[in-house]
């Protein structure tokens, strides 16, 4: 490979060069200058195209597919009560008999659901979120998070019909799973311990809190819920 | 696809798109509300048709084809003002966003850029998709899509840097 086919490559492509491409830049001065001063530029390129989201876009699209499509969120409910009746009643889940408002699924199946849903990297360390980007986040919410050390973490995702904040908290040296969801909350405290994951979920002033990790994992006591996050 | 899973993958599609969806139908639009309602559309289509989505790595891709065809089927024949609509106006102007006469000069450039080679820049850089994934989009090969790219952006460096040589395709 040469100079211009290089370029031709990296202008094209900057994030999928690869074998020959590679081998080229590595060993070329003059490629290696041309691929800092074509970075700067995909950096103003992107700035350019990369335009701001209105507030709340998120919320708003998926109120309207809500309000708009009926076979997903009215009818399937019929279903789904009757699915969780079945769980209920050959006992697969642990779930007391009006514990759980506004839900079809007992609160800890969701929850569980949820990250398994995710995968194993919703349960790991990303990366060190700072105050601002924590602040961001939970001021979604109406919260603000008292953990600012240790979240490498912090994302609004679905829960059931809603939607709650979920973290990664470094506790004890581990990693747990700690989602905040201000529309759902059992009546009484829930401690779960299947499908390989164990934890709790405790009602709060607004909403619960769900803590959780892998059953090896050392998980905190009831009274972090009480300290983890205010109300704005 | 069973209900739950299929409501908690389509949820998990919006919540992690719908903002590059937005950027994407707002080059197409340049209109704040038509590009709202296009990604509200988008992703009622993408509701409908979720089960035809084989492999959950491509959604991306399939999601902005989606717009893209919704765009043509939507507005196709509606071509009002906004085309001579200055690009500032359409909330390109926040404060995030660069407001030197660079930035200007390559949002103008932008703007005047043929649809064929716009449409792949903003694939790879609103989308983040590969060359191929483009081309799929955009119904072409990849070679064609990688000169498209390569040409998009000699285009846009010509505004910045007039004076620099130009390499050839």
């Amino acid at each position: 490979m040469n100079c211009k086919e290089f370029e031709f490559e990296y202008i094209a492509a900057p994030d999928e060069i690869a074998g020959d491409a590679c081998e080229h830049l590595q060993a070329c001065a003059e490629c290696q200058t041309f691929v800092e001063q074509q970075a700067a530029f995909e950096a103003q390129l992107a700035a350019v195209i990369q335009c701001d989201v209105p507030d709340g876009f998120r919320h708003s699209v998926r109120k309207h597919v809500v309000n708009h499509q009926p076979s997903f969120w009215t009818m399937p409910k019929t279903a789904i009560a009757v699915a969780a009746s079945l769980v209920m009643a050959v006992g697969l889940v642990t779930f007391n008999k009006g514990q759980f408002n506004g839900q079809s699924f007992p609160l800890d199946r969701l929850v569980v659901e949820h990250v398994e849903h995710d995968g194993e990297h919703s349960m790991l360390a990303s990366h060190q979120l700072n105050k601002q980007q924590l602040a961001k986040v939970s001021q979604q919410f109406g919260v603000r998070v008292n953990l600012q050390k240790g979240i490498t973490f912090a994302e609004k995702c679905p829960i059931g019909d809603s939607y709650g904040l979920h973290m990664v908290y470094k506790y004890n040296g581990q990693q747990i799973t700690v989602i905040y969801m201000p529309e759902l909350s059992p009546k009484t405290f829930i401690q779960f311990n299947y499908a390989g994951l164990r934890g709790w979920i405790k009602p709060l002033e607004k909403g619960s809190v769900a803590v959780l990790g892998r059953q090896a994992i050392d998980i905190p006591s009831i009274d972090f819920a009480d300290e983890f996050i205010e109300w704005l | 696809m069973q209900e739950k899973q299929k409501q908690l993958e389509y949820e998990r599609l919006v919540l992690v798109y719908s903002d590059d969806l937005f950027r994407y139908a707002l080059w197409r639009c340049r209109d704040k509300s038509m590009a709202e309602d296009l990604v509200q559309e988008t992703c009622m289509r993408a509701w409908k048709s979720l089960d035809k989505l084989r492999d959950i790595s491509s959604s991306k891709a399939w999601l902005m084809t989606i717009l893209r065809n919704e765009h043509a089927r939507l507005y196709a024949r509606y071509r009002p003002e906004m085309v001579d609509m200055e690009l500032d106006t359409v909330s390109l102007k926040d404060a995030n966003n660069d407001t030197s006469p660079e930035a200007f000069a390559l949002k103008q450039a932008l703007k005047e850029l043929a649809e064929e080679y716009r449409e792949p820049l903003l694939l790879q850089v609103i989308g983040g998709l590969s060359c191929e994934e483009i081309a799929g989009v955009c119904n072409i090969s990849k070679s064609a899509t990688m000169t498209r790219l390569f040409r998009a952006k000699q285009k846009l460096r010509e505004v910045l840097r007039p004076d620099e040589g130009q390499v050839d395709a």
